[in-house]
């Protein structure tokens, strides 16, 4: 028989005990009510052990469940009083049997289940992790805080601070802060830097040189040197022409779109142009917006081959400006040398040029026969005596004696050429392709002259040579055949107006002609009907428009914007021409 | 005057007119204007600095709803009217903020400002529709009851579910101490949740015992039937309580769960709004 006390707690917390009585030598340990030794509690198996009465001594036997004793899992454990044995949440602790007992037990629960208040039970539900909106948001602000805002400016914040530092502390410190800031500064760039800015590549500060101060034109001056004023300063007038002076480069030179920072806007130059005289009150210029719609006739720039200094701009017009020509002192006859028949040339049949159309020994001259285009495929090519003209225009001076000829282009080269020739054959000299005139004296070969034999046979040599130069300047008019001489007092004689011909007629529009070489020269310059140098051969404006059209885009025509034929910043010089590829790669 | 106004249709949408005003004007202006110098539009024209400075304001203003609502004895306009404006005037963000960039994007603070914008303003739009449909679902799902009267309850079915299975086999007894323990933060002190991610938990739902348990229970005989038919009844009433209280849960967290992405989004978005504005005059 053994005696099982249970103590358990009441519900004021007072210890209460209840003793059982168990008749037998085994006992079931489990927590069903059919178990003799009952433990309530849902960690006990059914049949969780049993406890056996024996001569050598009680004992309990792990069945379904764990029993521990001394801390550790057993599998019997002897109940001698004083032992303790676990069972599930159980202690049982054996007492000192009292006589006529085999066993005397205690049990208590010792591990109480958490009791389930409210609070914990809402746990099971709101299993929600601790998430506070207020301190997320405080995570998140100061971390964009500090990784847009603070390490983005760093440099320029490290500037103004004032740390206690050494120098070496202070160029890591300038180092870090540089590279840190570099590459947050990233992510304040709003958009791709355009195609010729690119190489300046994560370096803000380039162009963003103060803090909170708009990039300043002298930013972009430290690399555009050779800049130049659109318009001179002291020709603006007005407040219009004042605000013009204080436009700074980024108002029209927008960058980090990614497009090419010149802008191609005609707006921004109509804004002026469009009323011109709001700018600029001693403006000469006509108003101008749109090339299609609002453009003036060319203004033609017109030298004078007698003033040079001058140049005069004539704008084209119908009926045409009476002082629309050129005075160029030279004469010329563009129908004639174009005449479809051909000229006579007196070297006969030419055809290796493929300059020339050859039929028989005429000659038919086309554009190209003198004009070609220069280099930088803006201008044509100065027309020169030598190349162009000499092949028919013989400078012979006396045919029938010799085939050389005059030089061109010095006057006094040319009166000590024929005086030296003649007086080599005054003196007997005489070359053996010469047929010497009949009109000379000659001196005999061999023939020792005094010094007055000499002088009179020079003398005889310088008359010739005078006579052949007012032949060559008046009456055979070689040299009047295109210029326009005069006799002077001196040792040449004469005198051959100035020549002085218009390289470019437009010298601030951007005309190549190269580009379009897809015209034919006289769809521009007829010149088949002009009979006199002084004719200028220049298209009008109606003829550009023919295939230009303005800002506007029309089919079939091209597009034009001022930029296309003006530089705003060339300022008063006149255009040089780019090279083509780099025109090409602007125009991307 | 109605029992009830919708925030939506406050004082007969008056701030939903206001709205279509300014974005209307926005829209037509920036039809209107044409940056000089021929560029795209984008914010430093005056138009995009005048847009940007309204949205700018108006977020500021949309986030003072946070004070607004915990001044409740402010006369700053009914909370009411604040929250249909805030609804209205936030949404027209979107047309005013995109107009303000030109609709230029890249991987930039501003763009993150933006985007940041446009997360909180979606977030807002569940919002509102949670304020308007769940209140709703969730009387119709606890009816008369409140967490308050319902987990007493589960808590009481609790314990005589552990009651019953002491008598049932151990299998039994298992199932019901799984299904009544407190889940996976059993050994945890009560009143510190530790984080968990969705799913992870190894949860036992009193759904899951009611078919475990008449599934064991299936080839119990005599009193032990009787008993496990006892014990399948209370774990399926417990179910059914649970699965409301559940339902209940999810609806609140709903109700409130926006709001951890809504607000602190928007802190985030002030401060990339702040870094903009600043970036922009920094490097001017």
């Amino acid at each position: 028989m053994i005696l099982v006390t249970y103590i358990t707690a009441g519900a004021r917390g007072q210890v209460q005990r209840e003793q059982r009585r168990l008749m037998g030598t085994s006992f079931s340990v489990g927590r069903g009510t059919k178990a003799q030794v009952q433990l309530p509690d849902g960690r006990v198996k059914l049949d969780h052990a049993h406890i056996l009465v024996a001569d050598t001594g009680v004992t309990i036997v792990a069945d379904a469940g764990e029993i521990k004793a001394k801390g550790k899992t057993v599998k019997v454990a002897a109940l001698v009083p004083g032992e303790d044995v676990e069972v599930g949440p159980y202690l049982l602790h054996v007492e000192s049997a009292p006589s006529g007992l085999d066993l005397a037990l205690t049990v208590t629960l010792a591990k109480p289940r958490i009791s389930r208040s409210r609070k914990a039970l809402l746990q099971v539900f709101l299993s929600l992790p601790r998430l506070s909106k207020r301190r997320l948001s405080y995570l998140l602000f100061f971390t964009i805080i500090i990784a847009f805002l603070v390490l983005p400016s760093l440099p320029d914040l490290e500037k103004k601070m004032t740390l206690p530092m050494d120098g070496k502390q202070r160029g890591m410190m300038q180092e870090m802060s540089t590279l840190l800031g570099g590459g947050f500064s990233q992510t304040w760039k709003p958009g791709p830097l355009s195609p010729s800015h690119q190489l300046f590549g994560d370096s803000c500060r380039t162009c963003h040189q103060i803090p909170f101060v708009p990039v300043r034109d002298a930013a972009c001056l430290d690399c555009h040197k050779t800049l130049k004023d659109h318009v001179e300063r002291w020709k603006l007038s007005g407040s219009r022409g004042l605000a013009f002076l204080e436009t700074r480069c980024t108002e029209c030179h927008s960058e980090h779109n990614g497009l090419p920072i010149a802008p191609r806007a005609q707006e921004r130059c109509a804004d002026c142009h469009r009323d011109i005289k709001s700018v600029a009150l001693q403006a000469r210029s006509e108003n101008a917006s749109d090339f299609r719609t609002g453009h003036p006739q060319f203004r033609l720039s017109l030298l004078d081959a007698d003033h040079p200094d001058v140049l005069k701009r004539v704008r084209q017009g119908k009926p045409t400006p009476p002082d629309m020509v050129e005075h160029s002192n030279l004469k010329f006859n563009h129908a004639l040398h174009l005449n479809p028949a051909g000229l006579r040339d007196p070297e006969g049949r030419r055809d290796a040029s493929g300059m020339h159309d050859s039929q028989g020994n005429r000659t038919v001259l086309k554009c190209a026969s003198c004009h070609t285009p220069e280099e930088n495929g803006r201008f044509m090519a100065p027309v020169s005596m030598e190349k162009h003209c000499r092949q028919c225009h013989s400078l012979a001076f006396e045919p029938a004696v010799t085939k050389r000829q005059v030089p061109h282009g010095n006057e006094e080269l040319v009166a000590t050429t024929l005086r030296e020739f003649y007086a080599r054959l005054a003196l007997g000299d005489t070359p053996p392709d010469i047929n010497p005139p009949s009109d000379m004296s000659r001196v005999r070969p061999g023939a020792v002259l005094t010094y007055e034999d000499r002088q009179r046979v020079l003398k005889l040599a310088q008359q010739k040579a005078d006579r052949v130069l007012n032949e060559l300047y008046e009456t055979r008019g070689v040299c009047v055949t295109c210029h326009t001489v005069q006799r002077i007092d001196s040792a040449a004689g004469w005198r051959v107006a100035p020549v002085k011909i218009a390289k470019t007629w437009l010298p601030h529009a951007m005309f190549r002609h190269a580009d379009h070489a897809t015209q034919s020269c006289t769809s521009c310059h007829d010149v088949r009907d002009s009979k006199r140098a002084e004719d200028i051969a220049m298209p009008s404006i109606n003829r550009c428009r023919e295939c230009h059209v303005g800002a506007q885009p029309q089919l079939d025509k091209v597009t034009s914007e001022c930029a296309l034929c003006h530089s705003f910043h060339s300022g008063h010089e006149a255009w040089q021409g780019a090279p083509k590829g780099q025109k090409r790669a602007e125009a991307k | 005057m109605r029992w009830h106004e919708s925030i939506l249709e406050y004082k007969r949408g008056r701030y939903l007119k206001a709205t279509l005003v300014l974005t209307a004007a926005a829209i037509a202006v920036y039809a209107w204007h044409e940056p000089p110098g021929h560029v795209k539009p984008n914010g430093g024209t005056w138009l995009g600095y005048t847009l940007g400075t309204i949205a700018a304001l108006l977020i500021v203003w949309l986030m003072l709803l946070g004070l607004r609502k915990r001044r409740y004895r402010s006369s700053a306009g009914s909370l009411q009217g604040w929250t249909s404006a805030h609804i209205y005037l936030g949404t027209s963000l979107i047309v005013l903020a995109s107009l303000h960039c030109g609709f230029e994007f890249g991987w930039n603070v501003h763009t993150l400002a933006y985007m940041l914008m446009l997360i909180v303003i979606v977030s807002g739009f569940f919002g509102v529709y949670a304020y308007l449909r769940y209140p709703e679902l969730m009387t119709a799902n606890m009816g008369a009851e409140s967490l308050d009267t319902i987990l007493p309850k589960i808590a009481e079915l609790d314990r005589k579910c552990v009651q019953l299975a002491l008598d049932l086999p151990d299998e039994i007894n298992a199932i019901v101490a799984k299904s009544t323990r407190s889940g996976p933060r059993e050994n945890t002190k009560p009143g510190r949740p530790r984080w968990r991610l969705p799913g992870s938990g190894q949860r036992y739902t009193a759904r899951d015992a009611v078919k475990a348990i008449s599934r064991v229970g299936a080839k119990f005989k005599g009193e032990q039937a009787v008993q496990n038919g006892k014990l399948l009844a209370e774990m399926t009433r417990k179910s059914v309580l649970v699965d409301q209280v559940r339902r209940d849960m999810r609806l609140r967290a709903k109700l409130r769960g926006w709001l951890f992405v809504h607000i602190p989004l928007s802190f985030a978005l002030l401060a990339a709004l702040t870094a903009h504005i600043v970036s922009e005059f920094f490097f001017w």
